[in-house]
């Protein structure tokens, strides 16, 4: 079976704090979710699976660091489609559709959602451009029937769900599926020996036009910080005599 | 004089950095409090390539040079909020790894080298005895060489990771009479008939770190697992000393940079009078100070590391760091607490536990005493 | 033609009411908007739906439909978005609509946007705000076309008014042969509780990761929005660490909420979690360190060890209870 994992070089959710120039000079990472999917992906491997893994990322140069990152894990390639504009979702969804029509995988795994932009599109909709089944928010995968099928739990508003698909299908990971490994520094020196696919949008014959536009991005109002109060009969007292929600 | 990392360095560093801070900061209070080292985080920073570091590559290292390496340690001791297993790291670094990198036969190198690289193996030394501290060389344990093996009495104390160490690199007289010339270095495996791991000692600080008197009793040691030559001792001790003074507070600056961040998020939060105690002057220079201490610490730590990887012994400026970053490190953990008032002082807000830790820096690898005697002998 | 469709979700019993939100946004647009529904034996789920002003409820009613396969329902709704030749598709964001709805802008041709927030018309163009990097950041975006698909944040909208003249209910037809048979639905945990729906409750006491285990956790958080009539929430970490099942888990990659009254025990205030609850009316912290964020949003801020006063919290608003 080929896996192909999609990620996302996002900025460091763990030190994301404030909006615009910070942002930009914040470290970049990939995308937590998409983690997950690499990591499931190299599960899937280990127990035998799977007998290829290739990740790919649209991006500028600069995100070859966690392409290199994604080496370092342990998958067998990785693809840079360089492409540096700003891409919606659709965007990214359609310029993957061509990406799988050239590797041919089996599966497809991506993270949920990217921490940056908290869309959750990119799976079901390149799902809906390939036709394929799909299983979103997953925390659990098993194969079936000859890996034929994949056996998925999904973690929804109403708790856990069990659906059964047919392959090749599209899978989307949610936060628990696993834990992913950390990169060593081993893997990290022998990644920088191997090569980095790089692709543009004409090579694969894929011409997108992101559909949005971003105008501007800013800080929500600031929520004042309150007082301190003491005791309990102190809180109870003020919920109920002066925000009057008891 | 060019001071930028290169983007290799960059992303070595930080995914030390990440490496760090997900996978080895937890249950730090109650392992502080019951004195557990904690096996799975060693386990971790072998596979992440933290103890081969400096190893060459064929024997399962990284193949660093010694400025990346103190870096890497560096930024290890800032993610890393115990100091205590960091100080395990470094013990069995340059303790165990480095006499064996130094003296070592192929046939040692092979057999140890990459499990004490990988984290299977653990690895320290034992040289101090109850009667022989800073005089290292008056130790009085005693090998003997009978048929094709060396049999070792003695006790020795202070030894770092004794209780769960796999070998350990001791060193005995084989001959009293010849003073230092005497001394040898063998690398004793953990379980060897004859020797006894005893009780764990308990510590101010490093508590995390296990530490273990150990009694020889007409120890067996095969002939094959003498290091180096016979009398060779002392030039081992002294080259893998020279290594630990210059690196084994490369940590303790990343610490130190951890706590000053800390002071100064701290500062600009908390308010007493109406105001942030940022701007009181007696808090800021406290602060300043400690901004002054982290970087001569760092600075005179590259350095050191640099003319080390440029093939100079360094011998001056090892002892220099030490002494220094030492001092450094206790100051800071002081200000760090009375920046911090009453909250500096409990056990939950992690920062009394620094200073406990860093006091035995002026302790171990050569007392500052020792360090002082050393520069002043070099300058004088 | 209908100019919006609106996707409602229901639970096979009744109407998931976080999902008429969406109708707010609905009314905010231009033209005409229907109401569009999936699944089996709807005819009483859409009779309640009636009157919140939509020209027609259309539903799409039969057995292939009876549980929400994405592939599916994907297929039926751009059906009726061609049949209805409408320009926007709009739902409420939940994992029902996030399953379902970028699939179905695909097929359509769409972009799509999450988690709208408001919709801004400025010399002609429209925009559209919606939160960006867990909520601490919000975006102004422009469509390039006047076709798209948008979810609705349900706590940024209003509840509708139902007063409107009741409009037909039209049936929806379509070729089950045609369908997409790749997926198959095998189960659901059915988890009954007697407490409300934690993305409609007024009150919500949410517990993170200090609550240590199950029992702790639902003696002193359940025991809490119990007291108080309230549901309960957890944070990532709790759910992480097998306190809470998932549907509790509250933040950027939960639910959002925006109760009257939200409480956080042992909650330290990490943005994914402020991402999911800074719409809540009245914010009260309770947490052992003082320089924990949340304090920094809290109407209200209890510094203490949650094991004594959440027990003493509870036994008040009891005691109050019982002498009122």
């Amino acid at each position: 079976m080929k896996i192909l994992v999609s990620f996302k070089s996002v900025a460091d959710p763990n030190e994301a704090t404030l909006a615009g120039a910070a942002a930009s000079a914040a470290k970049s990472v990939i995308n937590p979710f998409d983690e997950i999917a690499i990591e499931e992906a190299l599960q899937i491997r280990e127990r035998g699976d799977a007998v290829e893994i290739v990740a790919v990322t649209i991006g500028a140069p600069a995100v070859e660091e966690q392409v290199r990152a994604a080496l370092a894990m342990g998958v067998d390639r990785a693809i840079r489609i360089d492409d540096s504009r700003a891409l919606d979702p659709y965007a990214v969804a359609r310029i993957l559709r061509a990406v799988v029509e050239k590797e041919v995988p089996q599966v497809v795994i991506m993270g949920k959602q990217a921490v940056d932009d908290d869309s959750n599109q990119v799976g079901q909709m390149l799902a809906g451009l390939l036709g394929w089944p799909q299983a979103t928010f997953v925390s659990k995968v098993e194969f079936l029937d000859n890996k034929t099928r994949a056996r998925c739990t999904r973690e929804t508003d109403a708790g856990l769900e069990v659906v059964a698909i047919d392959l090749p299908a599209v899978i989307t990971t949610d936060l628990r599926l696993n834990q992913p490994r950390y990169v060593s520094l081993p893997g990290l020196i022998k990644a920088r020996r191997r090569p980095i696919e790089t692709l543009t949008c004409n090579e694969l014959r894929v011409e997108v036009r992101p559909l949005t536009t971003v105008l501007s991005i800013a800080n929500p109002p600031k929520r004042a910080a309150g007082t301190r109060v003491d005791s309990v009969e102190e809180l109870i007292a003020k919920l109920r005599q002066e925000a009057k929600v008891l | 004089m060019d001071f930028t990392w290169s983007d290799q360095q960059k992303e070595l560093l930080d995914a030390v950095g990440r490496f760090a801070s997900q996978q080895l900061n937890y249950n730090m209070i109650e392992n502080d409090r019951d004195g557990v080292f904690n096996h799975d985080a060693w386990k971790k920073c072998g596979a992440f390539g933290i103890q081969g570091l400096l190893v060459p590559a064929e024997y399962g290292g990284l193949g660093m040079d010694p400025l990346t390496t103190v870096a890497a340690l560096e930024r290890l001791g800032y993610a890393c909020k115990d100091n205590g297993l960091i100080f395990s790291i470094n013990a069995h670094m340059w303790t165990a790894i480095t006499p064996l990198v130094y003296s070592g036969s192929e046939a040692q190198k092979k057999k140890y080298l990459p499990g004490l690289c990988d984290g299977t193996l653990i690895g320290g030394n034992a040289m101090s005895e109850p009667n022989s501290g800073s005089d290292a060389f008056s130790l009085s344990t005693t090998a003997v060489k009978k048929d094709s093996k060396y049999i070792l009495n003695g006790s020795k104390i202070f030894i770092t990771n004794g209780p769960v160490a796999d070998v350990l690199v001791v060193f005995a007289t084989l001959d009293k009479a010849r003073g230092p010339n005497g001394i040898s270095a063998f690398l004793v495996d953990k379980d060897s008939p004859g020797m006894d791991v005893a009780r764990k000692l308990e510590k101010m600080g490093l508590r995390t770190s296990p530490m273990a008197e150990v009694f020889f009793e007409n120890c067996e040691v095969p002939e094959e697992n003498l290091l180096g030559k016979e009398g060779s001792g002392p030039s081992q001790f002294t080259w893998a000393m020279t290594w630990e003074r210059g690196c084994i507070l490369a940590s303790a600056v990343g610490s130190m940079q951890r706590l000053l961040e800390r002071c100064v998020r701290y500062a600009k939060e908390r308010k007493q009078f109406g105001q942030p105690i940022a701007k009181f002057q007696l808090v800021a220079s406290k602060i300043v100070d400690m901004k002054l201490r982290v970087e001569s610490a760092r600075h005179m730590l590259y350095h050191c590391a640099w003319l080390r990887g440029q093939g100079k012994s360094a011998y001056l400026e090892a002892a220099m760091t030490k002494l220094h970053i030492s001092d450094c490190w206790i100051k800071c953990c002081e200000d760090a607490i009375q920046i911090h008032g009453g909250y500096g002082y409990m056990t939950e807000y992690e920062l009394e536990r620094e200073l406990r830790d860093a006091i035995g820096s002026k302790l171990y690898s050569g007392t500052s005493e020792m360090q002082r005697n050393i520069i002043g002998s070099l300058l004088l | 033609m209908v100019e919006t469709l609106v996707l409602i979700e229901h639970d096979r019993e009744c109407v998931k009411r976080q999902s008429l939100h969406a109708i707010t946004l609905a009314r905010q647009l231009s033209g005409k908007y229907a109401l569009l529904l999936l699944g089996q034996g709807l005819g009483e789920i859409a009779a309640s739906l009636a009157s919140y002003g939509a020209s027609a409820v259309i539903a799409a009613d039969d057995p292939a439909l009876a549980e929400p396969l994405a592939d599916r329902y994907a297929t039926v709704i751009a059906e009726a978005v061609r049949k209805y030749d409408s320009k926007i598709l709009l739902g409420t964001s939940s994992t029902f609509s996030k399953d379902i709805l970028p699939r179905t802008a695909a097929l359509l041709d769409m972009p799509m946007l999450t988690d709208v927030l408001a919709v801004e018309e400025n010399d002609g163009s429209i925009s559209y705000r919606r939160p960006v990097n867990a909520g601490s950041m919000l975006a102004t975006i422009k469509l390039e076309t006047d076709r798209c698909v948008l979810t609705a944040r349900a706590t940024a909208f209003d509840a509708p008014a139902a007063d409107a003249v009741a409009c037909p209910i039209e049936r929806f037809e379509f070729d089950v042969a045609l369908l997409p048979n790749r997926m198959e639905f095998i189960s659901r945990e059915q988890r009954t509780s007697d407490r409300p729906d934690l993305t409609e409750a007024a009150v919500v006491v949410c517990g993170g990761r200090p609550l240590k285990d199950k029992e702790t956790f639902e003696r002193l958080v359940g025991g809490l929005a119990d007291a108080l009539g309230g549901a309960v929430g957890a944070t990532r970490a709790a759910v992480d660490g097998g306190m809470a099942p998932n549907d509790y888990q509250v933040g950027q990659t939960g639910k959002v909420i925006a109760p009257q009254l939200y409480i956080g025990v042992g909650i330290s205030g990490a943005i994914q979690h402020l991402a999911g609850i800074k719409d809540s009316r009245v914010i009260v912290a309770i947490n052992k360190d003082p320089d924990a964020p949340i304090f920094q949003v809290a109407a209200y801020g209890l510094v203490g060890d949650l094991h004594q006063m959440v027990p003493q919290l509870i036994a008040a608003l009891s005691k109050g209870e019982e002498s009122a």
